[in-house]
Order: structure tokens, then C-alpha cells, then sequence
């Protein structure tokens, strides 16, 4: 069965969401925005909601808006509200206390009756280093080193928690970073793996390489959901998705766009027109960057292989960072769904509408019934938790065997 | 002024979650302030469970208790800052002398430093600058002009102290009371400790209290009408307590009920006034409406 999340990235994964027309600009800064998507996410029977974050003020913000609340608050306040929909939320290897975040996480866990899921993720960047007293990034192996011991302290914490159980035994453990240290982090630890893919062999390799990799770990490949993320833009008629597309391309702060894909490839980008080609000359090897190696792998294979100009480019991306896109009507956006579900590139989707709430409700209501009628995914929920969302066993603790 | 109310609740221990949620409907029905959610390794996080309890009932004040140890000031200010926003401006920490944070001591400018109460004071400090470093009037979601904020009305913190080095700005913007409510317990802490960063102080021994935070306040340049100071009783009678507060120059009490649930609802019904509920947690506790961010 088809497994899918909604990323409630503030106001949608596009850098233009937040003007898009008849949105609130600045709804994404109030706590009922995130509440009510998942309420219409639990309508839809999804498997989870899903928050993405870091501990720090995004350097864009400008010009889009940006995340802004911290995904435990959000959580506890959405279980309050809701029954059944999963809680996903990222919460630092590298910035955070491993006794803390265990006791935490664990309790959120409990108070929402088992339906918490936890990516780790090993934080990028100058800006959130120098919120914890360091003058910069620290170094993206030694972040990875650290996420592996950092993750073990935390699910062994859970393991030995008796106080307060939870229906689902622990939370599940999500991780995203598809750096070739990420994929080993992965197939180690994850349960759920958040990727990053435009290319459908190419996430047919790395699902492969995750599942293969877990084996190696002693671990039960069937125990792991490969979710690459799904930008999805949705119109009633081709037409009208592309239009809305256009739009959107549109409204893209510019300087969002540049400020973005210069942090992201770690270059300059000033003095370069729209109209001149990415000097590909200035890019290294993705294993050599810095940042996310997984999202500058997306985008300098897509310099690689279609030179685009610097407009073209920012267009491709739209703010996204590099999420793939998929643009259509119901049925064209679920036929790509189904061809990567069963080529065994996915086992579902972590869906990034283009604007919130709007791209949601279009999802929930017309992309989700489709599937529903193509016998992929439920009409109702099975079970209470998390894990019995997706299909996971409680797993043994790493290192007991 | 009419005698303010905090109620203590160590949710998971002495009562469990569902019946702090009835309680935590009681007590805001009852004129209670605020709730003080307890810190102890018998507890739930209380974050998460004001922000949950929040979730389910508005119109009441929740102050979570959050030791310095094992938390960063800047996971601190934004998690704190978020349920804040939540809550529309009806939250607070009380914020626990203590030790440091994994993250924070791998880069202590200072590794030697050790004094709880010197810490909490920095804490505290990085916390309000933090809270004030992104003012919410800076969001102006300006559609046409493609402009998030006024990005000169953000600015970072830079603190570079004994024990915590700090950028900001905070990710997010003030809530409807300028920024989160900061309790103080005297004990660990003296006034002079915490006389430029709490809102609310409360002691156990009342003697002599209002006189030594009053001075406090003074060297700093506060006014103690800035400040609510609250006595923490374990209850009693009503009449009694309300004339110990009287005695001197409380402002309001922490009840801390020792027993379960049937008892904090008995303590609750005795404490009971009818008072319509005031628009941020800052109001109910008798402070200043707004503060500068
Ligand atoms: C799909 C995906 C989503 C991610 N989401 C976050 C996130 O929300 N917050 C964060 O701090 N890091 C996130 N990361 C990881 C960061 O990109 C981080 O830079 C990490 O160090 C990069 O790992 P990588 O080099 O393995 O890509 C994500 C990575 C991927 C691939």
C-alpha cells in the first residue's frame, strides 16, 4: 500500500506560495494553519503530517516566508485536535541534547497515543551554527558521525523508558540527507528515509542501495518506506495546472530564487544574468560540498545535463530547492504516482503542495480519491498509531543482537 | 488588585493527562492565572504538555518549567516563543537554575564556569533579547511588493557571555503579549539574580520578600510594580493564606496542591472567583499589557 505524508512547509514548497492570489500571506505564522491541514489531512486518511525545520532565521525571509514554529509545540497541539493522522517531526542530531530530545520526543509520543515519528536530520549551515556558539558549520562528515551516535543514545533512551509507554513501543525513526554518510545513516537507523530524486532510475538505485544496506545492518529491508519528496501542482484541466504553474514561476521573489541557488551550490551568484548559462566550472563533486550534498547533487545533475541559463534554472527550481515537480490534472498526477510506486522507486510520497492550503485541498480532494479508485491507497484507517500507518514492526534495539 | 492564583500540576505524576485537561478547564473557569506545569523525572515534558493542554482548552495562562540543563537558550527561546504564539500570548517558562546542555558546553566560552544562579541570569538574558529580536510589527506579509518583513526591524542578539555564545535572530515574530512571561524561584536564585529578566518571582519564605526584591529591582533600574512576586503555599484555607499574602505585600500565590486530581479540584472550588478572562497571561498576571518587543 501506497504510504503519504503532507509537508506543511509554511506557505507551500514554491518561493511565490505566500503571494499566490486568495492566500493569506501570513497565515503560515499562525498555529490554526498547521491544525487545519492536518485535520483535512486526516480526512484524507494520510499517513502522516510532516514539518521540516532548523534552529535558525532562514536568510531569505525577505522575501518568503519561512518556517517558524517549532515542530514539537506544533505536534502536541495538532495531536490535541486530531485522532489518528501521524505527527512527523524534524528535530536536530547536531543542535540538540540527546537526554533531552529522548525524554521529549518520547512523552510526545505518549501524549499523542503513539503516533509520533522523529527525522533526524544533521543540521546545514552557518546561520544555526552561530546560534549554539560556534563561528560556523560544523564539518558534514563529523555532523554524520555525530547523528549515528546521537540517534543511538536517543532510541536507547526510549527503549529502557517505562513510565511513560506508548501504544506504538517507541517513535519512529525518519531520516533525511541522501549524502552517500546519509544513506549509511539511513540504512542503519531509518525507518522511514525522506529523499530527495527527479530521476526515476536514479531513486529506483537508492531505494535499492537503502534496502540493501539495511540487510547488511541485520536488518529487514520490508521494514523500510522510501518517500521521496512530490511537489505537486493540480488544475482541473492541463490547462489550468500549467497556468497556474506560469504563475507561480511569476511570483517568485527573484532575490529569493538567486539567494537560494547560490547558498544551495555554495557559488556567487551576482553579475550573472538570466540569460547566461550556469558555469558549470565553478561546481565540484557533489561528495566534496558542503550543505546538503543530496540537494547540490540535484541540481548540478540538472546543470549537467540540460545547461540551463540562470532564468531557466530559477524557473525549473521555483524556490524548491529541488524537489521534483509533477504539474497536471488528478489523473495525469496519479499515473506518475502509480509508474514510480510500481517501478519500486517509492513506496510513496512526502507531498509538497505548491501553495498551502489551497494545493493541499486539490491533493485531498481530487489526486487522493484517484488513487483510492486505482485500489492504491486506503479508505480508512487500520490501526492507531504511526507505525501502524506505515506498516512497521517495533524494530530490536540497534546493537542488542 | 484582586490576589492573583498559579496552580502547580505535575501532570503524569500526580494527576495524569485527561485529568489535568478537566483541571486545566476548572481552573481558568476558577480565575486561575496560569497553570505551572512541573519539571521532575516523574512528569511529562512540560512543554508538550502545555502546548497539548493548550490544544484543547483557551482562556488560560500555561507556564512551563524548563531547566537550563540539557537545553540550548536558542531551542529554549523558540520552542517557548512558539507556544507563546500558540497560546495567543498565554505563555511562560519558569526557568530552572541549573548546569549547561550538551551542544552549548562543547563551545562554552568559558569552560569552568559553574554557578547555577550566574547561569540562569545569562539564560534568562539571552532569552528576553531573543524573544525581542524579531517584533512582529517587522511581519508585514506585503503581497505586491514580494516583502516577508521589514528586515531592519530584525535584529540579532550577538551575545557572547561566560557561558552561552548566541547570533539570533529568532526564527519567528512576538506574540501578542511582546514575549513570553519569565518566572523566577528565590532559593538558588537571590533577587539580585533575577531582578533584570523575571516577570514573576516566587518565594517560599514571605518574609521580608517584597522589601529585598523592591532593592533589587531598584539597582537595575526596575520598578517593582514591573514585577508580580507570588508565594508558593502548599494551600490552605483560603482566609488564611490570603492574609499571609496580605501580611507581606504578596501580590497573588502559587497553590501547589499536594494530591491527586479529586484533591486540586477541591483546592480549585475554594479558590474560586468569577472573572471573565484577561486577553494575554501577562494581563491575568497583573504586568504591564505589553511588553517592548
Ligand atoms: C529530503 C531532505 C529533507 C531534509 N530536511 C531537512 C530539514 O527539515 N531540516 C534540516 O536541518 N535538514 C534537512 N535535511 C538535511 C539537510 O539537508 C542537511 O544539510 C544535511 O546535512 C544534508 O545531508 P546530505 O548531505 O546527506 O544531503 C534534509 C535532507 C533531505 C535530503
Amino acid at each position: 500500500m501506497l504510504h503519504l505524508n503532507v509537508n506543511i512547509l509554511n506557505a507551500g514548497v514554491f518561493g511565490g506560495s505566500w503571494r499566490f492570489p486568495g492566500t493569506d500571506g501570513t497565515a503560515s505564522y499562525t498555529i490554526e494553519h498547521y491544525t487545519s491541514i492536518a485535520k483535512k489531512a486526516e480526512e484524507a486518511k494520510l499517513d502522516a503530517v510532516f514539518l521540516a525545520d532548523g534552529p535558525a532565521l532562514d536568510p531569505g525571509i525577505k522575501h518568503r516566508t519561512g518556517n517558524n514554529f517549532e515542530p514539537t509545540t506544533v505536534l502536541a497541539r495538532i495531536a490535541a485536535r486530531t485522532e489518528r493522522i501521524g505527527l512527523i517531526g524534524t528535530l536536530s542530531s547536531s543542535y540538540n541534547d540527546p537526554v533531552e530530545l529522548a525524554r521529549r520526543l518520547g512523552d510526545l509520543d505518549h501524549v499523542s497515543g503513539g503516533r509520533f515519528g522523529w527525522n533526524v536530520v544533521t543540521t546545514a549551515g552557518p546561520v544555526a551554527a552561530r546560534n549554539f556558539g560556534r563561528d560556523g558549520e560544523i564539518d558534514h562528515a563529523v555532523r554524520y558521525q555525530r547523528a549515528a551516535w546521537f540517534t543511538q543514545q536517543v532510541v536507547a533512551a526510549w527503549a529502557s523508558r517505562t513510565r511513560f509507554a506508548s501504544p506504538q513501543g517507541r517513535p519512529v525513526v525518519v531520516q533525511a540527507g541522501g549524502s552517500s554518510d546519509g544513506r549509511r545513516l539511513a540504512s542503519r537507523v531509518a525507518e522511514v528515509v525522506f529523499s530527495a530524486d527527479q530521476d526515476l532510475e536514479h531513486a529506483r538505485a537508492f531505494r535499492a542501495e537503502i534496502r540493501a544496506g539495511a540487510v547488511q545492518f541485520g536488518r529487514d529491508p520490508a521494514e523500510i518506506v522510501v518517500l521521496p519528496g512530490l511537489s505537486t501542482v493540480v488544475g482541473s484541466t492541463e490547462t489550468e495546472a500549467k497556468r497556474r504553474r506560469e504563475l507561480l514561476d511569476e511570483l517568485l521573489p527573484d532575490a529569493y530564487g538567486r539567494g537560494r541557488l547560490a547558498a544551495q551550490l555554495g557559488i556567487s551568484l551576482d553579475g550573472l544574468r538570466d540569460d547566461e548559462p550556469i558555469p558549470a566550472g565553478l561546481l565540484v563533486e557533489p561528495d566534496e560540498a558542503g550543505g546538503s550534498q543530496t540537494f547540490y547533487r540535484v541540481v548540478k545533475e540538472i546543470i549537467d545535463r540540460e545547461n540551463p541559463t540562470l532564468g531557466t534554472l530559477l524557473k525549473r527550481l521555483s524556490g524548491g530547492g529541488g524537489h521534483r515537480i509533477v504539474t497536471g490534472t488528478p489523473e495525469q498526477i496519479a499515473d506518475d504516482i502509480e509508474t514510480w510506486y510500481r517501478a519500486g522507486a517509492a513506496d510513496g510520497f512526502n507531498v509538497m503542495p505548491d501553495v498551502l492550503p489551497s494545493g493541499f485541498d486539490d491533493f485531498a480532494d481530487h489526486v487522493v480519491p484517484e488513487l483510492r479508485r486505482r485500489g492504491l491507497f486506503r479508505t480508512d484507517y487500520d490501526g492507531t498509531t504511526l507505525r501502524a500507518h506505515l506498516g512497521l514492526g517495533l524494530p530490536a534495539l540497534e546493537g542488542a543482537a | 488588585m484582586s490576589t492573583i492564583v498559579q496552580l502547580v500540576l505535575a501532570v503524569g505524576d500526580r494527576v495524569s493527562l485527561s485529568e489535568a485537561s478537566a483541571l486545566t478547564a476548572l481552573a481558568r473557569d476558577s480565575g486561575v492565572a496560569a497553570i505551572r506545569l512541573a519539571d521532575t523525572p516523574d512528569t511529562l515534558d512540560p512543554t508538550v504538555t502545555a502546548s497539548h493542554l493548550a490544544g484543547v482548552h483557551s482562556g488560560i495562562g500555561f507556564v512551563a518549567e524548563v531547566p537550563t540543563t540539557h537545553h540550548a537558550p536558542y531551542n529554549t527561546a523558540r520552542r517557548v516563543s512558539s507556544l507563546d504564539r500558540a497560546t495567543g500570548g498565554r505563555a511562560g517558562i519558569a526557568l530552572l537554575a541549573g548546569d549547561g546542555d550538551e551542544v552549548s558546553d562543547a563551545t562554552a566560552p568559558d569552560p569552568a564556569a559553574a554557578d547555577p544562579a550566574r547561569r540562569w541570569s545569562e539564560y534568562a538574558g539571552v532569552l528576553t533579547r531573543l524573544w525581542e529580536s524579531f517584533p512582529r510589527q517587522a511581519l508585514i506579509g506585503d503581497q505586491e511588493a514580494a516583502l516577508v518583513v521589514r528586515e531592519e526591524l530584525i535584529r540579532p542578539v550577538g551575545h557572547d557571555g561566560v557561558y552561552y555564545r548566541v547570533a539570533g535572530p529568532l526564527d519567528g515574530p512576538s506574540s501578542a503579549q511582546g514575549r513570553p512571561v519569565v518566572v523566577a524561584d528565590l532559593g538558588v536564585l537571590d533577587p539580585a539574580a533575577v531582578a533584570e529578566s523575571a516577570d514573576v518571582v516566587v518565594v517560599e519564605h514571605a518574609a521580608g520578600a517584597d522589601d529585598a526584591l523592591t532593592e533589587a529591582l531598584r539597582a537595575v533600574g526596575r520598578d517593582r510594580r514591573e514585577v508580580t512576586l507570588l508565594g508558593r503555599v502548599p494551600v490552605g484555607s483560603p482566609a488564611d493564606v490570603l492574609a499571609w499574602v496580605h501580611e507581606h505585600r504578596l501580590d497573588g500565590v502559587e497553590l501547589v496542591p499536594a494530591g491527586g486530581a479529586a484533591e486540586v479540584a477541591a483546592v480549585l472550588r475554594a479558590w474560586a472567583t468569577e472573572a471573565a478572562p484577561p486577553p494575554t497571561l501577562r494581563a491575568a498576571l497583573g504586568l504591564r499589557a505589553e511588553v517592548a518587543a
